[in-house]
């Protein structure tokens, strides 16, 4: 058993284009989810149950079945009607994955607010909409923070599923290179100490933003 | 919709199901024997066992489980780690939910208050009886749910043993979509199959914390 | 620091006790002696490390320096570590009943099984004979026909005496309360009170804190004051209570006396 990294130096830059990637994916899939989950949130729950009722059945469905089948749906299921680039198909279905869960959390959170915060709002003449823009959802959005920081957490984790549908991001970027130098343990020990790293920045970050909102739950 | 086809291709999924079901159960058995011997080493008063435990945790949490069993299932021939797929799946599942779990034995046996422990050791109770008699019955129902909630999240990641060609419902379902372009049909299947295995996991979980926590809602014993 | 006693060993005896939390030091330089079938009342404010002496005859606290002593069984063992000292430990603690302020009952047990558990699992009792003993004890602090129940549907008052059931069981040398009564509603506080004067009554040694001038008046045989750590006064009852010597003694029961009635 020798171990060789200096094929992994040698496609350092291609690994390099990987983590941009990942990370692009990362962050376009948080906003989208996070952004996606609370919009989906409010509307499962101030509609009636004809629009709520669908809305929380999709994410249940999203919750209920593994990521990467979903995947396969969409990637196959979309390519019957469109032709759509896989990363397309990644970031949507990452994205949509995580809105479910995000969504989940902020229906919870959003009913956590008490009906009396809604009632103050709409006794100083502020309308429905307005109440639950500037009270309802900031308020709820706040009590999240911790469990939606999780959740992003996973979600940087499971951009290395999207491999399996060959969107370029680090673990397929990388598997040309293993596939030339056969060196694939000394590949992938790399690439799980970069999403080591990028967990840290993950967990460093949530830690900060839960510090910085703390005084406000 | 085409019913004809589900019909016909369900048997197919069922045996994948099946192939789910046994990798699963393997490896949340073996991943909860992982989490207990974390904790245990976590627990002694040695300094490097606990830095072992802890980092431990730490890397498996903050890797991704795909990368784990794509490292283990091709790099571990370089470290003359050769398994078969099915077996890399178990392990690297087990590994990998271990890790998890021992954080959630480990909340479960610390929401117990400490006042239990010390009425327990001023009776004269050694350690390991007060964790047998007096933590561990009232820990087992958070323990319970929150191994519970990882059980569900090992099944779905169980999906993920496709990619080394272990023919579960995932591969199964990706196959069969390819080959018959009926990706509605295929996944809506697929999907009630998954439904079911997790619905049956929250069940024997909530038996089996009804059970642990029978004395919360008991009034008289049966004698 | 003695109390007249005609018995050889004391029962507990604790000498020149330290105790340090990080920098904070809690108990300075402890003594006392406690003869068998006396019982000792110990009183303080807040954070004057009562709890934490009382923890310590336990060894719940370890302390730094001293000696602490169970009929003549030296407590605290420095020299001795791992199982060896495990061992010595758990055997010291199935002398001494504790009760907690909390009551720190078992919620998964039932009162009877509460009371059983420890003579069963540590003395080897059988099932039988442990629930007659058990059973016994519960009727001594007027719980027989709470024997079914789980802690959970007691009063505090109830709970207490099932916590003070559940040491007798084990036979103890000692009690220790700390702080028995705290946490009750003050009509609970008597059916507690009675239970522990009927173990006066039987000379059961005991140590006990309180924050009840009267109580601790009327059970005591040896009143203890604490403050920062240190002894600043002891006595009889007698004397501590209607005459005491120190200035800060005095005013503490002032304080106390004035707020109870
Ligand atoms: N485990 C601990 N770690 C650090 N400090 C402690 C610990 N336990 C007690 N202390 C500190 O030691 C001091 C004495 O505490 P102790 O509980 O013995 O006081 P007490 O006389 O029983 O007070 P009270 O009447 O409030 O029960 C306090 O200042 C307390 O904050
Ligand atoms: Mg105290």
């Amino acid at each position: 058993m020798e171990l060789d990294f200096s094929p992994v130096i040698a496609y350092a830059p291609t690994l390099l284009s990987g983590v941009g990637v990942t990370s692009l994916i990362a962050l376009v899939v948080a906003l989208f989810s996070v952004l996606g989950g609370l919009l989906v949130a409010v509307i499962s729950v101030y509609t009636n149950k004809v629009v709520s009722w669908p809305i929380r059945f999709l994410i249940w469905l999203f919750m209920t079945t593994p990521l990467l089948l979903q995947l396969y749906f969409l990637y196959f299921g979309l390519g019957e009607w469109i032709l759509i680039p896989a990363l397309m198909v990644g970031v949507l279905g990452l994205g949509f994955h995580y809105m479910a869960y995000n969504a989940d959390i902020f229906i919870a959170t959003i009913r956590s607010v008490s009906a009396g915060q809604y009632e103050a709002s709409r006794s100083l003449g502020f309308g429905h909409l307005r109440t639950l823009f500037y009270i309802i959802v900031p308020q709820a959005f706040i009590r999240s923070v911790p469990q939606i920081g999780n959740n992003l957490i996973l979600m940087v984790k499971d951009t290395s599923v999207l491999s399996a549908i060959g969107v370029a991001e680090l673990v397929y970027a990388s598997q040309y290179a293993i596939s030339v130098s056969f060196r694939p343990f000394e590949f992938f020990i790399v690439i799980a100490i970069v999403y080591y790293l990028l967990n840290l920045i993950m967990e460093f970050g949530q830690a900060r933003f839960e510090r910085m909102t703390a005084d406000r739950r | 919709m085409d019913v004809n086809l589900m019909v016909e291709v369900t048997p197919l999924l069922i045996k994948a199901a099946w192939i789910t079901i046994d990798i699963s159960i393997r490896a949340i058995i073996l991943g909860f024997g992982v989490a207990c011997v974390l904790v245990f080493l976590r627990s002694l008063q040695i300094k490097p066992l606990q830095w072992f435990s802890r980092g431990y945790v730490s890397v498996i949490r903050g890797t991704p489980y795909f990368v784990q069993l794509l490292l283990v299932f091709y790099g571990g021939p370089t470290i003359g780690l050769t398994m078969d797929p099915f077996t890399c799946g178990v392990m690297v599942g087990a590994f990998n939910i271990g890790a998890y779990m021992s954080e959630a034995i480990r909340g479960a046996l610390e929401s117990v208050e400490s006042g239990q422990n010390e009425a327990s050791r001023s009776l004269g109770f050694g350690r390991l009886q007060t964790l047998t008699y007096v933590v561990l019955p009232q820990a087992a129902g958070l323990m319970i749910r929150s191994v519970g909630v990882l059980a569900i999240v090992l099944v779905k990641n169980s999906s993920l043993v496709s990619i080394i060609s272990v023919v579960e419902l995932t591969y199964q379902a990706q196959r069969l979509i390819g080959s018959t372009y009926k990706p509605f049909e295929i996944f809506t299947l697929t999907a009630v199959m998954y439904i079911c295995i997790v619905y049956a996991v929250m069940g024997i979980v909530e038996l089996a914390y009804r059970r642990a926590t029978r004395y919360t809602t008991l009034v008289k014993r049966v004698q | 620091m003695t109390i007249e006693t005609k018995t050889d060993t004391p029962m507990v005896e604790i000498v020149n006790v330290h105790k340090k939390f990080g920098d904070l030091e809690v108990l300075k330089g402890i003594n006392l002696t406690v003869p068998k079938g006396k019982i000792v009342s110990i009183i303080g404010s807040s954070g004057s490390g009562k709890s934490t002496l009382l923890r310590s005859v336990n060894h719940l606290e370890v302390i730094d320096d001293g000696v602490i002593r169970l009929d003549g069984v030296q407590v605290n063992r420095p020299d001795m570590k791992g199982l060896a000292f495990e061992r010595h430990i758990n055997h010291i603690r199935q002398n001494m009943g504790m009760v907690f302020q909390h009551f720190n009952l078992f919620p998964h047990l039932s009162t009877l099984d509460n009371v059983t558990l420890a003579p069963r699992k540590l003395k080897g009792m059988a099932r039988k004979e442990a629930e007659e003993l058990g059973r016994e004890y519960l009727n001594r602090v007027g719980l027989a026909d709470k024997a079914d129940v789980y802690p959970s549907r007691l009063s505090g008052g109830q709970k207490q005496r099932v916590a003070i059931a559940r040491a007798l069981a084990m036979q103890p040398k000692v009690m220790l309360f700390d702080e028995a009564t705290s946490a009750l509603d003050p009509e609970l506080v008597e059916e507690v009170n009675l239970v522990m004067r009927d173990l006066a009554k039987e000379h059961m040694t005991m140590l006990i804190v309180t924050h009840e001038m009267a109580f601790a008046r009327d059970v005591s045989d040896w009143a203890m004051f604490m403050e920062g750590g240190v002894v600043v006064e002891e006595g009889t009852p007698d004397k501590f209570f209607s005459n005491p010597d120190h200035e800060r003694t005095r005013n503490f029961l002032r304080k106390h006396l004035s707020s109870q009635h």
